[in-house]
This record gives C-alpha cells, sequence and structure tokens, in this order.
C-alpha cells in the first residue's frame, strides 16, 4: 500500500474511526459487552427473574466438572464434531478431488446444486428429514420394509438420534464447505499437476502429496468453522426435532448452554457452560494453527 | 477410451450425492401439492396425480401466514440494510486508511466469527428486554447486527481494485463519498450483492432468536411458523408442513438461483486468507 | 530409435484449430527448437508430445509405436516448464527426486542421481530450502535437474529461459548444451526467442498460425528461408520485403527497377509467371549518397544507432526499406542508393509467398554451420528439412 499518498490526507484517523463507528458500536453493544456480561453472570447464581443475583464464585464451575451429564455431553460434543468432520471435511476433499480431475463436464451445474440445500433453512431441513427418515410411515421406512427391515425409532435412541441430527445438519453444511474447499483444490496450479502427470504420479499420491499440502491453508479453515459453526447449526434440529433428549444423548455443548438458560433458568450455569465452549473453541484454533502451521502452505 | 469409462463411475458417485442433496426438496414441493391421503398411499409419486392447494389454503387459514411472511422480510431487509451499509464503511476505512491498531481491531472483529451464540445469548436477551423488544421483531433484528462476515468479504474485495485508481481520485481531491460511489461500489459490486443476498437468506432462516423472543402468532416468522408443525411422526399435519416449508424455502431458492454464480464465488473466496 | 513423429496432426478445441496438419519429424538425439510469435502453436505442440493436450486427429509416432492415447507417464518424457511448476511445498531435493521416489526407483540410485544433477547445475548447498526461498534462477535450475534425474529418453522445454534476466539467459543456453551434450536426450525446446533458437538448435521449425512454416538448421533458415514468413521472424530489423514485377529482364519495385543477375531471372522464368516477392536482408545491403548503379533511390526518414551498426530507415516511394550499415550514416531527409548484396538476394512465388529456391551457381558462397554434429550422433546423420 502507498502510505505516502495515504498519509497526506488530513484528518485520517478521525474519518477512519468514523467510518468504523456504525459496525463497532453493534459490536460493542451486541457482543463484546455481552461477552464480559456472561463472564461475569459466570460466578452467579441467578434465574434472570429475581431482582437480586447471588455471587457464588466458582461454584458453578465446579458444579459443572463434577456433575456426570457434563461429561456425556463433552462426548457427545466430541461425537458431534467426529461426524460433522467426516462428512463435511472428509467428503467434500475427496469429492472436490474427483470433481477438478476427473469430471470435466457439468462442473458449474453439480456445484449449483450441491450447494443449493445451503440456502435452505435447517427448520425446513429438520422437517423434510424428519418425515424421510419417519421410522414407521417415511419413505425409507417403505423401503427398507421391502426388504424386511424395519427402521428403528431413532428419535428415541441414544445413539441414533445424534447421528440424525448430525446427518440433518450436514445437509445444509455440505454445500458450503464443499465450494470452499473446491476453490482451495482447484487453486493448485495446473502447471504443477501436469508436472506429476509427466512423471507417471498415481491419482491417490498426486492427492495426498501434492493437492492435499498444497490447499493445506483452505482445508485447514473448512476443518476449523465445520467444528465452530456446525456445532451451532445443529442446535436447530436438536432444538426442533428432540430437544436434547432422549436423556440429554442428542444435547451439545452449545444446546445445553441454551438448555440451562432458557429451560432450567440457570442463567450462572448457563453462562460457565458457555465460557467453557469458548475456552474449548480457542484452544481448538490456537491447536489448529500451532501445529498445522509448519505444514501448512500459503500461497505468499 | 478408457478415461471416459473412468468418467462414468466418478460421474455416478457425484450423481449420487446430488440425488442425496435434493432429493428432500423435491419431495416437499411435490408432496405439498398432494392430500393427505394421497401423500401416504403414492409416496414415491413426483407428479401427484391430483394435484390439490387445499394445503397452501389450509396455512393461510391457521396462521397470520401472510403477516409472518411480511415480519420474516421486514427483519431481513432491515438487518441486510443496516450490515451493508456499516461493512461497507468499516472495510473502506481498514483498507484506504492506516491508523493505530488497525490490524489488531480488525483481527478482533473478524475473530467474533468464532464466538458460539451462546456466549452472547443471555446479555443480549436481557438487553432487549430492557429496550421493551421482547415478542418484538426488532427483539431479532438488533442481535443480528453484529456480523463480521461482512466487512471480511467487502474487505477481500475491495483488496483487489487496483491502487491506481483510487490514488488518481486522490489527486483529483475527491471526497469519499466520491470515490465510493464511484469508484468502489461499481467495482465490489458482485461482491456486494452476493454479501447482501448472503445476509438476506441467513437472516430469512435465522431460526435461533426468533424462538427466544418472539411468543405470539402475528409476531412470527417462517423458522416459528414452520415448527408448529413438527409432531414426533409426522402426523396429520404432515402435507400442510411441507406446503410452509415450500413457502418458506422460496424466496431464498428465487435469490440463489439468479444469483447462483456471485454467490458461489464470493463464498468459494472466503476460504482463501488474504 | 528414439525419434518424434508427427503425421498429419490436428488439434482443434472445439471449432478453433489451432495446430493444422503438421508433418514433422524429430531425429533421435537432435536438438530441436519449435519457433514462433505467441499463439503459432508451438507449445500445444510440445504439449501432444508430453501428452499434455489430446490429438484430435492424425498419429503422433514416438519410439516408432502411437502415442495418441498413451498417457503423459508413460511416455517417458522429462519436461521443464515456463514458470518451473515446482512442488512449493518440498525442499530442493524432495522435489529433485520425488518422482524417482514415485516409480520405486533404488533409494542408493536416487541419491547418485540427484547428486549429480544437483553438483552439475550448481545447487550445492540448497538442498533443503523451499522453492520461495529461491531466486528466479535457482528455481529454473532446479526444475531442470528434477527432469534430469529421471534420465529420459525425451526432454521437453517450455520457454524455459523467458522468466531469466537477459545475462542468466546467455549462461543458461550454454548450460542447456552442455546438458543435452552429455545425456543426448532429443531435445524440443519451445521459445519465441529467434537468438536462442538460433545458438542451440539442430534445426528449427517456426510454426505460424497452427502451421509449420520452415524446418531446417539454422544456418540455412537464415540465409536459405523457405518462405516469405520465415524471412520475416529470423533476423533483427526485419528483411526487407518488396512486391516485385518481373519485366523484360528487370525487376520493377516501388516505382523504380533494378536488374538482378542472369541467373536469377533464369531461375524466376523457370518458376513461371511475373509478379514475385524480392527479399534482402539489412545487414546485406549498403548505403551511399554517391551514384550507385544499379540501385533503388530513396530519402532517409530515420536513424537507430545500435552502437557497432546503424540501422537506416529510409523511403522508397512510399515503400519503407531498412538498412544496417556501419558508419558514415547520412542524415535524416537525405536522398541516398540503396544497393542489395545480389549474392544475398531472395525471390519468392507471389502467390504462394515460397521460395522459388537458389541458383547453383550461388552455391560457392559457403554459408556456414552453426553448429558442427559431431560424429557422436548415430551415423553421423545429416538431418533432412522436411
Amino acid at each position: 500500500m502507498n502510505r505516502i499518498s495515504l498519509k497526506k490526507q488530513n484528518g485520517d484517523k478521525g474519518r477512519a474511526y468514523l467510518y468504523i463507528l456504525p459496525s463497532l458500536l453493534a459490536f460493542a453493544i451486541f457482543m463484546f459487552w455481552p461477552l464480559f456480561r456472561t463472564i461475569y453472570l459466570s460466578f452467579f447464581d441467578w434465574n434472570m427473574i429475581k431482582p437480586d443475583k447471588e455471587f457464588v464464585g466458582f461454584e458453578n464451575y465446579i458444579e459443572l466438572f463434577q456433575n456426570p451429564l457434563t461429561y456425556k455431553i463433552l462426548g457427545n460434543t466430541g461425537a458431534y464434531i467426529l461426524i460433522l468432520l467426516v462428512i463435511n471435511f472428509v467428503v467434500p476433499y475427496i469429492l472436490s478431488f474427483v470433481l477438478s480431475m476427473m469430471i470435466k463436464k457439468g462442473q458449474n451445474f453439480y456445484k449449483g446444486i450441491i450447494f443449493l440445500p445451503s440456502v435452505i433453512s435447517l427448520v425446513v431441513g429438520s422437517i423434510l428429514y424428519m418425515w424421510i427418515l419417519n421410522p414407521i410411515s417415511g419413505p425409507l421406512a417403505i423401503i427398507a420394509q421391502v426388504f424386511g427391515v424395519t427402521l428403528p425409532v431413532w428419535s428415541k435412541s441414544e445413539g441414533l438420534a445424534l447421528v440424525v441430527l448430525s446427518l440433518i445438519t450436514s445437509w445444509k453444511v455440505f454445500g458450503y464447505n464443499f465450494i470452499v474447499v473446491l476453490a482451495g483444490v482447484t487453486g493448485v496450479s495446473q502447471e504443477v499437476i501436469e508436472a506429476a502427470k509427466i512423471d507417471d504420479v498415481p491419482m491417490h499420491k498426486v492427492f495426498w502429496d501434492i493437492i492435499l499440502p498444497m490447499s493445506s491453508a483452505t482445508g485447514l479453515y473448512v476443518f476449523i468453522i465445520t467444528i465452530v459453526q456446525g456445532l451451532q447449526y445443529v442446535f436447530t434440529p436438536i432444538k426442533v426435532v428432540t430437544q436434547g433428549g432422549p436423556n440429554y444423548a442428542s444435547s451439545n455443548l452449545i444446546y445445553h448452554s441454551y438448555h440451562e438458560a432458557f429451560v432450567l433458568y440457570r442463567t450462572g450455569m448457563s453462562s460457565a457452560f458457555s465460557i467453557i465452549t469458548l475456552i474449548l473453541f480457542i484452544l481448538l484454533l490456537i491447536i489448529g494453527f500451532k501445529f498445522v502451521e509448519k505444514g501448512v502452505y500459503y500461497e505468499n | 477410451m478408457k478415461t471416459e469409462l473412468n468418467s462414468m463411475k466418478w460421474h455416478i458417485l457425484v450423481i449420487i450425492i446430488v440425488c442425496i442433496l435434493i432429493i428432500p426438496v423435491v419431495f416437499a414441493v411435490s408432496n405439498s401439492f398432494k392430500t393427505l391421503a394421497d401423500a401416504f398411499s403414492n409416496m414415491f409419486n413426483i407428479i401427484p396425480a391430483n394435484p390439490t392447494l387445499e394445503n397452501y389454503i389450509h396455512v393461510f387459514e391457521k396462521l397470520p401466514f401472510l403477516q409472518i411472511t411480511l415480519n420474516t422480510f421486514f427483519i431481513a431487509t432491515i438487518v441486510t440494510g443496516f450490515k451493508i451499509i456499516t461493512s461497507l464503511l468499516a472495510a473502506y476505512a481498514f483498507v484506504y486508511f492506516n491508523f493505530r491498531g488497525k490490524n489488531l481491531l480488525y483481527f478482533v472483529l473478524i475473530s467474533t466469527m468464532f464466538i458460539p451464540f451462546t456466549v452472547i445469548m443471555i446479555p443480549n436477551y436481557l438487553t432487549i428486554s430492557c429496550m421493551g423488544f421482547r415478542d418484538n421483531l426488532w427483539g431479532v433484528i438488533l442481535p443480528q447486527l453484529s456480523d463480521a462476515l461482512g466487512i471480511f468479504l467487502l474487505r477481500q474485495s475491495m483488496r483487489t481494485i487496483p491502487r491506481s485508481l483510487i490514488e488518481a481520485a486522490y489527486l483529483e481531491n475527491a471526497s469519499d463519498f466520491k470515490i465510493m460511489k464511484d469508484i468502489i461500489i461499481p467495482l465490489v459490486k458482485p461482491a456486494l450483492i452476493s454479501t447482501g443476498i448472503i445476509f438476506f437468506i441467513n437472516s430469512w432462516n435465522e431460526y435461533v432468536w426468533p424462538v427466544l423472543v418472539l411468543k405470539s402468532k402475528e409476531n412470527y416468522t417462517l423458522s416459528l411458523a414452520l415448527q408448529m408443525f413438527i409432531s414426533a411422526e409426522g402426523g396429520t399435519e404432515f402435507t400442510i408442513a411441507m406446503a410452509v416449508s415450500v413457502m418458506t424455502m422460496l424466496i431464498p431458492l428465487v435469490l440463489y438461483i439468479v444469483f447462483q454464480k456471485h454467490i458461489i464465488n464470493t463464498f468459494a473466496m472466503s476460504g482463501i486468507k488474504g | 530409435m528414439k525419434d518424434i513423429i508427427f503425421d498429419h496432426v490436428l488439434k482443434a478445441y472445439g471449432k478453433n484449430v489451432v495446430v493444422k496438419g503438421l508433418n514433422l519429424n524429430i531425429c533421435e538425439g537432435e536438438r530441436l527448437v519449435l519457433l514462433g510469435p505467441s499463439g503459432c502453436g508451438k507449445t500445444t505442440t510440445l504439449r501432444m508430445i508430453a501428452g499434455l493436450e489430446n490429438i484430435t486427429d492424425g498419429q503422433l509416432y514416438m519410439g516408432g509405436r502411437i502415442v495418441n492415447d498413451i498417457p503423459s507417464g508413460k511416455r517417458n518424457v522429462s519436461m521443464v516448464f515456463q514458470n518451473y511448476a515446482l512442488f512449493p511445498h518440498m525442499t530442493v531435493e524432495d522435489n529433485i527426486s520425488y518422482g524417482l521416489k514415485v516409480q520405486k526407483v533404488d533409494p542408493r540410485e536416487i541419491e547418485e542421481r540427484s547428486n549429480a544433477a544437483i553438483s552439475m547445475l550448481d545447487l550445492n548447498g540448497l538442498e533443503k530450502r523451499k522453492p520461495k526461498e529461491l531466486s528466479g534462477g535457482q528455481r529454473q535450475r532446479v526444475a531442470l535437474a528434477r527432469a534430469l534425474v529421471k534420465r529420459s529418453d525425451y526432454f521437453l522445454l517450455d520457454e524455459p529461459l523467458s522468466n531469466l534476466d537477459a545475462q542468466l539467459r546467455v549462461h543458461s543456453r550454454k548450460e542447456l548444451v552442455k546438458i543435452h551434450e552429455m545425456y543426448h536426450q532429443t531435445f524440443v525446446y519451445v521459445t519465441h526467442d529467434q537468438v536462442e533458437a538460433m545458438t542451440m538448435g539442430h534445426r528449427i521449425a517456426l510454426m505460424y498460425d497452427g502451421i509449420l512454416q520452415t524446418i531446417d538448421t539454422p544456418s540455412n533458415v537464415y540465409n536459405r528461408p523457405a518462405n516469405v514468413y520465415a524471412a520475416r521472424f529470423i533476423g533483427a530489423p526485419s528483411t526487407n520485403i518488396i512486391e516485385a514485377n518481373l519485366n523484360e529482364g528487370k525487376l520493377i519495385m516501388a516505382g523504380q527497377h533494378i536488374v538482378p543477375p542472369e541467373v536469377w531471372i533464369k531461375k524466376m522464368k523457370e518458376n513461371g509467371g511475373d509478379m514475385f516477392y524480392f527479399g534482402i536482408r539489412p545487414e546485406h545491403t549498403k548505403i551511399t549518397t554517391d551514384y550507385m548503379d544499379n540501385a533503388l533511390k530513396g530519402i532517409v526518414r530515420y536513424t537507430e544507432d545500435y552502437g557497432n551498426k546503424v540501422g537506416v530507415y529510409f523511403d522508397i516511394n512510399g515503400k519503407e526499406l531498412i538498412s544496417v550499415c556501419d558508419n558514415n550514416v547520412p542524415a535524416t531527409g537525405e536522398r541516398v542508393y540503396f544497393v542489395p548484396d545480389y549474392s544475398r538476394i531472395h525471390l519468392f512465388d507471389y502467390k504462394t509467398e515460397n521460395s522459388i529456391g537458389y541458383p547453383e551457381d550461388l552455391s560457392k558462397h559457403n554459408y556456414g554451420v552453426v553448429y558442427e554434429l559431431r560424429g557422436r550422433l548415430a551415423g553421423d546423420r545429416k538431418f533432412k528439412a522436411e
């Protein structure tokens, strides 16, 4: 950037602050203040209605870590993360590779259709899949009956509920992730791929040794947002379909935090859970950057 | 030829994935035009034998559906308008000005995209309660206003504008407003449009804040209206639920089909760090 | 026999034909340069040899077998790309040895070949660096090393020097020839730079608009261009080309006339017709202000000083000609006499623009050979023009 011609502007700083102000205002009121307020609230016992809050120090956190339910929820969160990553990180990568290397025609058409569910509301998605996967009268159940298989009532099954909710969320998230990963994969220089072709490098090695490392910046980004955004997106199907049940089997950190706040009215606990979630996310980001940064290749 | 055969099996794989993604939508549309009995007995017919509009009519009878749609539209429009304008201004400041702490501030704003909503959920709820916006559309609008995505996307787009254009304008002593109007906006139009549409669609589909804030049916948004039709087995109101789903999907789908290229390109770029 | 034969090869993208009916024989061990302006089809031709482009029609033979449908990896070629195509996330030594590792070559062999290539290309000390830590010239050498260790029969280069600065280019040219002399692969080299072509090629294949214009040794391409395009392309400043009308032993050009040697008149009569293109290189002409017999008269419009020589642009009845001469430059506006060296003129058929040939009596002149072909090439073969 040519700093000389820009610095000569009078009132440089003033105007800049002015332009950022509206955004900043919104952030200040609805992002930064709430962040600190939540941290504050996590040290209190409150139900959002009483005029007084009772200061309890770290009690909420201690109770959180002593409650076996917390670990079930953490386990669920881990399960969600795993499933979401497999469906929305691994598969898009392989699919991008296939689309960019093996399929020449119709790329735009496929891209267009794959992305389509991403613009549709997750409430709609939940309804649609509740019907399709309906174990008694849904289309899948009917097809299964032809083969003599009965579908389990997944909404009452502790393991399956989680899986189905992950699938519903993936339906929406897949398209976006795919588009981003595809951009990263196709961004790999054609010449380099041609050089590999000439050296008779087999396809799977082209994927592992060349495409993966060279698109790793994008890959890291998608990896992180799959976790960060995926967990938040799952909230909607959970709320709509199982409300965290059966017996908290489909609840995760995010949903449980909501549950504590607006169903159990335990503001302090909810805040504590939220802060723990935040810390987890921050740790994740740090690990992501440190660990992989060595190997991540940036185009600059 | 060898390569053609290979290509075949990959095409099939992709088509399978595409089908899994699209079939729910197709079924929804198809079943929204069937009567309940028809839907259950001829589930797999894509074209209804006796198409009917009774589901759609029912929706308008059961709910103040027009009002609900308008609510959703109103919210989405206000949110989009605010975010676009503020993001444009902020991005402009970040790209073309220098001030202390600029990079730090940018970094802080962008990192808010990784904060889970539960962290800010309770205080925001308290704030809008204080303002008297419980069960009010503004209670849904306000929490959506702090979104760094616009600043990120528009900044990326502005950085592709050749420096020389702006410097020429500075030499002519052009005001910021003129520069914005005559140079920047025309050149970032694709990103601007895409970002605006993304904001609109996200707000249209927003579920968390409506569910926390809105109570009376006249104030509902479409996502809440939909929720009313969810019962564990998709019983008596299943086809009506499909009709509501279709109507909810309509605007986002239309926007998507019209601006598909723009939207996909803008999203594709978001993964490439500047 | 590690030769490459294009047999009526056509390459089209949809309706757009970029290589038209190419017939080309590249001999084993030869350094062949594909020369031409951008868009002429030379890079496409090279990529067809590499297998990176499909062949729309016709056959491509390599080492005697048809390779149209054989994938790149199985054609035993090495390629150096214009932008080097190094793997940015691998070190120099990994870049060089990657191909061999994939082929499961014995690790000791890999090490031996890598070290040989690294020494030869002066990359010692850089083995652990990544491409972004290297200069342009170093990256180019890594690309060469990577191609070299493969010990393949065919070595393809796509404008490998175009991203280097002038000094490096001269140095690299010599290195490339050295490499070829060591291993005698069949070299196919694409460039738009005629100096590279003239200094490096055993033969030059000049292409334009997808068509092979001429293929011959540098010496012949310079001294006996096969058509008007070749005459114009090779040499800077460009060959003077003038429309000429043969009439009663006189060549009428630009409203004036000259009398060419008798042997040429005979040649023109043999060819038939009375309209020709007359060609003479600027460096084979003289300009004087004194009266000269059998010369053209014109007015100096512009001069350029090249340091050791001067380029004089002058005007004969609206037609611009160029002469390159030593000193005694006439001033702009002066009337001068333009004298071609009649032993170096070229004549081309008007309709086909092909050379009408050269009278045998002129063959006494020694046009020199840019490269002597040593006997190491199998059978001391002479390269025949296509």
